[in-house]
């Protein structure tokens, strides 16, 4: 292989001879010298640190499935109250006394579109046992366009107009879908930022009444 | 067909680089030249393949061929040519063409240019990293990227069309283009380096070439990165140019270390030092780009700028680790072995000016690269997420932007090798009382706020400085042209000779660069924001513009529906829009500028009332943004004049050896003759003069 | 001249006639760091998006009640969690993300001093004592390319000062040493053999395009001559070696050096470290000629919009307090101006109180006159003019100019009583337009 010649093959013995012990210098006081291995400890260091950053980046999960974090898990739901989209108004007590699905929603999101049937059906099973309420907030939407979109889909539960987005702000809801499920005493105790189904909202109820019985 | 031609192409290419890379692995196995030239032939058959896919593409693209998955969901029937054309780019897999392409072309040039020298074993191993990482991206699109895929079931009537925001503006044309240009271009100079490292020739040769290949490399790279900033200006609607978007800063990484390479090489040229450290910087630039490239296109961050979630992740990252293994593994092994043999005699020199840049780039290239990645780092430790957003690189930006516009004013005074404050201050009062002028004249204007008026002051010296060696050197072009016995309208006329050359044109990209920072610090600084609230007819002044609402229209097009609102911004008509490109797509807002020297003032449409004639308007007003886009025309400029060749000089001729023992005429100014000397008075050329090019 | 640009800066930077911030202006530096909630990297300030408008509300209605700016934050990461804003907290983890990048410039600058420093050659006139290949015993264990590249660039070292010297880059001094230093070197290295030329493969010195393998710039004939003018004329004798010991003078230097990196290395450290933890990361509403105007239009809209709901509801007081918030904001704002009246007048009578009848009635004419076009604000001055004093006149004026501005269809059904009542007491024919009752 034909490596170049100019350094004949005894690369280690002229770092051997390095003086790494302290020679006096032709003109200079006497200090140890440093190794010359410099660019092989720093590579070796660059390495180190790329590998973990690798390493790091090999294991993320897409971006879009990260943000699913609410600092109002496990605490106090903030008041839900107002309007809804027929101008009634609305509102729950602070201890609802049942769970409460929260869900935001707007007419133009696709993945609100999916999630539609399944929460009509979540309701109708519920209304039956009596154990949740779902209720929806627009999100960033005309009300009557909303409100067309909810009679659309069948929905029959309470859909509040949230002029101003402050309940949106108030439960931190950056991007709709986002849905809360909200235990009988009040407490926050799941957050989903995609399209939910029933069976989805059927487990968390099942391990919330579990874990509080 | 057009699939099937397109698979042709890329399998041509992938076949092409893997067979050619074999052929001279064999040829440096066994040492000989002929195979190694052989080798090189392949390099045009990749640039075959990859022209082959390509225009199979773009024909696929601009009669509609739905019949490809890529096609059908980045093309329209609606969609208008250049949009057809530019969906070459326009999403994930079409981007690794062009990148291939684009490669292809490089890998041409770079066996056209060492066509005879191609059985040399520092070329073959060049051409032969040049090859695999050919073999890479063309393989990436026999694989998950391929954009020639089928699609699945009935061939729809009629395709998704493309992105909207990038059917909103002519734009899209170039940038990307560019920046594959520069980003590309950086491979070679990393294969170079490999190459040197692997067979130990490291000479001031092979370093001047790779430093021609990343210059070029590096001015697509800018005007790519200023375009870009440009199109989203006029484009995304908040009224920014720069958000420090990761994917942005993706593409500034490279850009920041490829800076630094270009000054500490003149360093290496003039005197035979940092060898090491230039050849880690050309491994990092190409190491960040692969970085980037994964960054862009493995959906681990979010940004408006980013392209769709992909399988490519893996590959890209497992490329990038196996760059970053070979370049800096090399350099461990063979490192100090190479080392230059000499030092720094001194900081206060241009040496030690360049030092100083390199330390701050790369710092801030380091800066951006954690910034970057840390909202994935912090997750992977704590599990939350954290935004590291645009404050956080600003107020990094700004120490280091201030710093370096000082470096810039000095480093073009200081000699090389030593300086005395004597030397200094002679040279630099001039440039100096400019930029203090400046800040006395701004702070009588009633300018303020520490950073702009930093700003400004530094950048005046700095321009100043530039300004002073261009000066220099054109009256010296012109005296040797009059001492070489021309007419003196000739000689005269000869003075262009003192602005090309490697040096006079990094005066000329300077002076751009300080524009682009003067702007910048004005229009952050001085921004305002704000909403106007009118009915039809009704005017309202907002920092210092009135601002007329006129009437509306609507605007159809074959391709898309926009309401526009026609509003009268002091004395011209400007009419922000809210577009729907297809039907069912989301609308966008299309923004409108009004553009003069002084300010910009960016108008969009917030809202419309359903009922009522209020009409929402958002506003924002920004002083000296044209002068980021003049900046930005300059440092091509002077980019395209520093590759006009200078008067021939050795690489090492120091920068103020006289060219032309001539006539002693009397002394420059600032250049101080403290010496009574019985010897002939020498032509004292003055630093920074002519080129040693 | 630096006293000049001191001065310049100290009156610029405004800090002799700062004023503190208005509460405009401390909620545009808040809206400044917060992320916009539905974006992907706008900050609040910068975004039309609808949360963005929410959460600049809120923002502002936090600062008007005297919250501070940590307040303010941490009220809204407890909605919506840390990453709302843009800069990453500086505790926990995320510290690492400030400290790193200051620690490692630090740590660069230090390296690059300790480096300089190690091989700062002879710029005081003390011995070599760089740690570079030119120095130490020569020729041990050294290959002889690696001796021949040393050689080659010494000499070319040595052309260099000679032209930089001539040119008046070097000073005297300067110039003399680095030459008593090469020389020195030079000959450590020992003669150079006759027939050595570019080994194959070697360290190949820069010869392109001029093929000139000399060590002799192209500059002229580069003579001792002038160097050891001026060494006779100033006594230094160029003969002896570099000093073998550090002398007194060296050491002296030496320590002068070092203070002189120290002090600027610090001062830079200092400066670095002031704009980057105390200057602004963005502008607006910090400088006296560069401001944020962040309207409050869409805010005074929706602010509105929920006052109406609440009239409909039928909670006057919180209605009231609406449109109270928006004129404090937006004195003439006339919707507000309307309603308000309205609602004033209305309690005033039926709490018979003289001062709010007045009040509202002040506030309907302010809002007629401030938009001659709004049919509501027509409408209710017409009413009270009816009702409270009698002036049927008046009364009819306005209602005609209620039925000029085309009213919507409800309010002429519910205010068709009234209009009937003004015509009919006028003696004048009810227009067409009021429905039958």
């Amino acid at each position: 292989m034909t490596l170049g010649t100019d350094t004949p093959d005894t690369p280690d013995t002229a770092d051997a001879a390095d003086p790494a012990a302290p020679v006096p210098a032709a003109g200079g006081p006497s200090r140890p010298v440093r190794s010359r291995h410099t660019a092989r400890w720093v590579g070796v260091g660059v390495l180190v640190v790329a590998a973990g950053l690798v390493a790091v980046l090999a294991t993320r999960p897409p971006a879009s499935v990260s943000e699913v974090y609410s600092p109002l898990v496990s605490h106090q739901a903030p008041r839900i109250s107002g309007t809804t989209v027929d101008g009634a108004r609305f509102s729950l007590p602070a201890h609802p006394g049942r769970f409460v699905v929260l869900n935001f929603f707007a007419s133009w999101c696709e993945p609100c579109q999916t999630e539609g049937p399944d929460l009509v059906q979540f309701q109708f099973a519920h209304q039956q046992s009596d154990d949740a309420t779902l209720v929806s907030v627009v999100f960033d939407d005309e009300p009557k366009v909303a409100g067309l979109y909810q009679a659309q889909i069948g929905a029959t539960w309470p859909t509040l107009a949230d002029p101003g987005g402050k309940l949106a702000l108030a439960f931190g809801v950056r991007a709709p879908p986002s849905t809360f499920v909200i235990a009988p005493d009040g407490r926050v105790v799941a957050y989903i930022v995609a399209p939910v189904t029933a069976a989805d909202l059927d487990q968390i109820i099942a391990d919330a009444k579990a874990t509080h019985a | 067909m057009n699939g099937t031609l397109g698979h042709t192409g890329v399998l041509l290419g992938f076949a092409a680089a893997v067979v050619g890379a074999v052929v001279i692995a064999v040829g440096l196995l066994r040492g000989r030249g002929s195979t190694m030239r052989s080798g090189q032939l392949y390099a045009p058959v990749i640039l075959l393949g990859g022209i082959v896919a390509v225009v199979a593409m773009e024909h696929a693209l601009v009669v509609h061929d739905f019949s490809l998955t890529y096609v059908a969901d980045n093309n329209s029937r609606s969609t208008p040519l250049l949009y057809s054309v530019t969906g070459l780019w326009s999403a994930l897999a079409g981007s690794i063409l062009l990148w291939a392409l684009v490669l292809g072309g490089y890998a041409t040039a770079m066996v056209w240019r060492f066509r005879r020298r191609s059985d040399e074993p520092l070329v073959a191993w060049a051409t032969l990293v040049v090859y695999a990482v050919a073999a890479f991206f063309f393989g990436l699109m026999l694989g998950p990227a391929d954009p020639f895929q089928h699609i699945v079931g009935a061939i729809p009537t009629n395709g998704l069309g493309p992105n909207t925001l990038l059917q909103d503006n002519p734009l899209v044309l170039i940038h990307p283009p560019l920046l594959y240009l520069g980003f590309v271009g950086f491979t070679l100079p990393f294969a170079f380096a490999v190459a040197s490292l692997i067979t130990g020739r490291l000479d001031e040769d092979w370093q001047s070439e790779t430093r021609r290949w990343t210059l070029f490399a590096w001015a697509f790279l800018t005007m790519g990165i200023l375009l870009g900033a440009w199109w989203s200006y006029e484009v995304l609607g908040w009224g920014g140019f720069w958000g420090w978007d990761p994917v942005e800063n993706a593409a500034l990484l490279p850009w920041l270390v490829g800076t630094a390479y270009l000054h500490s090489v003149m360093v290496q040229q003039r005197r035979g030092l940092l060898r090491i450290w230039n050849l880690s910087l050309v491994v990092a630039m190409f190491s960040l780009t692969i970085l980037g490239t994964f960054l862009t296109r493995s959906g681990v961050i979010q940004s408006v700028h980013a392209f769709s979630d992909s399988d490519l992740g893996p590959l890209l990252l497992g490329f990038f680790g196996l760059v970053l293994v070979t370049g800096v593994g090399l350099i461990a092994w063979r490192g100090d072995r190479l080392r230059s043999p000499g030092g720094i005699d001194s900081p206060v020199s241009r040496e030690g000016a360049f030092l100083a840049n390199n330390l701050l780039f790369v710092a801030f290239a380091l800066i951006v690269l954690l910034g970057t990645v840390f909202p994935l780092l912090y997750q992977a430790l704590n599990g939350g997420s954290v935004t590291v957003g645009a404050p956080y690189f600003n107020r990094f930006f700004i120490p280091v932007g201030l710093c370096l516009l000082f470096l810039m004013a000095v480093a073009p005074a200081l000699p090389w090798r030593k300086t005395t404050v004597e030397v200094m201050r002679s040279r630099l009062t001039v440039p100096a009382a400019v930029g203090v002028l400046v800040v006395v004249a701004c702070v009588i204007a009633g300018i303020h706020g520490v950073e702009p008026l930093l700003a400004f002051g530094l950048g005046g010296f700095a321009a100043a400085s530039a300004a002073r060696a261009l000066v220099l050197s054109v009256r010296s072009a012109w005296r040797t042209a009059r001492s070489g016995g021309a007419a003196p309208v000739r000689a005269a006329l000869a003075g262009w000779r003192g602005l090309v050359g490697r040096a006079n044109g990094g005066m000329v990209v300077h002076i751009g660069v300080v524009v682009i920072a003067v702007g910048l610090a004005a229009a952050t600084s001085f921004i305002h924001r704000g909403e106007l609230l009118l009915a039809r007819g009704q005017t309202e002044t907002f920092a210092g513009h009135t601002v007329t609402f006129v009437g509306t229209r609507i605007v159809t097009t074959p391709s898309h529906t926009a309401e526009q609102a026609v509003l009268r911004v002091d004395r011209g008509t400007f009419t922000p829009a809210i577009s729907q490109f297809g039907t069912g797509t989301q609308a966008v807002g299309t923004p409108a500028i009004d553009s003069s020297w002084r300010d910009d003032v960016y108008l969009t449409i917030v809202s419309i009332p359903d009922k009522g004639a209020v009409w929402t308007f958002g506003v924002v007003e920004q002083p000296l943004v044209m002068w980021l886009w003049i900046g930005a025309g300059l440092m091509a400029a002077g980019s395209v004049l520093s590759a006009v060749p200078g008067r021939r000089r050795r690489p090492t001729d120091p920068v103020s050896a006289p060219v032309v023992q001539a006539v002693p005429p009397a002394a420059m100014d600032g250049d101080p003759s403290d010496r009574s000397v019985d010897g002939p008075e020498p032509d004292p050329l003055p630093v920074g003069a002519g080129d040693p090019s | 001249m630096g006293v000049v640009l001191v001065v310049a800066l100290v009156v610029g930077t405004g800090v002799l006639h700062s004023s503190p911030p208005t509460a405009a202006q401390r909620a545009a530096a808040i809206d400044a760091d917060i992320r916009c909630p539905s974006c992907e990297d706008l900050s609040v300030a910068e975004s039309s998006a609808p949360t963005a408008v929410t959460v600049r509300a809120t923002v502002r209605q936090l600062v008007d009640a005297g919250q501070s700016d940590q307040q303010i934050q941490q009220y809204l990461v407890a909605r919506y969690g840390s990453s709302i804003v843009l800069d990453p907290p500086a505790h926990g983890w995320s510290l690492l993300v400030w400290v790193l990048p200051l620690a490692g410039v630090a740590v660069a600058v230090a390296g690059l001093g300790t480096v300089l420093y190690r091989r700062r050659g002879v710029v005081d006139g003390g011995p070599g004592t760089g740690t570079d290949r030119t120095d130490g015993p020569a020729g041990v264990g050294e290959d002889p390319a690696t001796k021949a590249a040393r050689r080659r660039f010494l000499e070319q070292s040595l052309a260099d000062a000679d032209a930089e010297y001539l040119a008046g880059d070097l000073s005297d001094r300067d110039y003399l040493a680095l030459r008593r230093r090469d020389m020195s070197r030079l000959a450590a290295l020992g003669a150079a053999p006759v027939d050595e030329g570019p080994g194959e493969g070697a360290v190949v010195p820069a010869t392109a395009g001029s093929g000139q393998a000399g060590p002799a710039a192209g500059g002229g004939v580069l003579v001792a001559e002038p160097a050891l003018g001026v060494e006779a004329g100033t006594g230094q004798l160029a003969d002896t070696p570099a000093s073998t010991a550090p002398t007194a003078t060296t050491r002296r230097k030496r320590r002068t050096w070092l203070f002189l990196v120290g002090a600027v290395a610090s001062f830079a450290a200092a400066l670095l470290l002031a704009l980057t933890l105390f200057t602004s990361n963005r502008l607006p509403g910090q400088t006296e000629t560069g401001g944020v105007t962040l309207s409050q239009a869409q805010q005074v809209q929706q602010d509105l919009g929920e006052a109406a709901t609440y009239e409909n509801e039928g909670d006057a007081t919180q209605a009231v307090d609406l449109y109270q918030a928006v004129l404090t904001r937006h004195p003439d704002n006339e919707v507000a101006l309307a309603q308000l009246g309205w609602l004033e007048f209305q309690t005033g009578r039926t709490a018979k109180s003289t001062v709010l009848i007045a009040d509202g009635r002040a506030k309907l004419n302010r809002a007629v006159v401030l938009d001659p076009g709004d049919y509501a604000a027509r409408l209710y001055l017409g009413t009270v003019l009816l009702l409270q004093g009698g002036d049927v006149t008046g009364a009819v004026g306005e209602y005609r100019h209620f039925l000029a501005d085309a009213p919507p269809p409800s309010l002429l059904d519910q205010a068709a009583p009234e209009l009937r009542q003004a015509f009919e007491e006028a003696g004048l024919p009810v227009p067409s337009q009021v429905p039958a009752t």
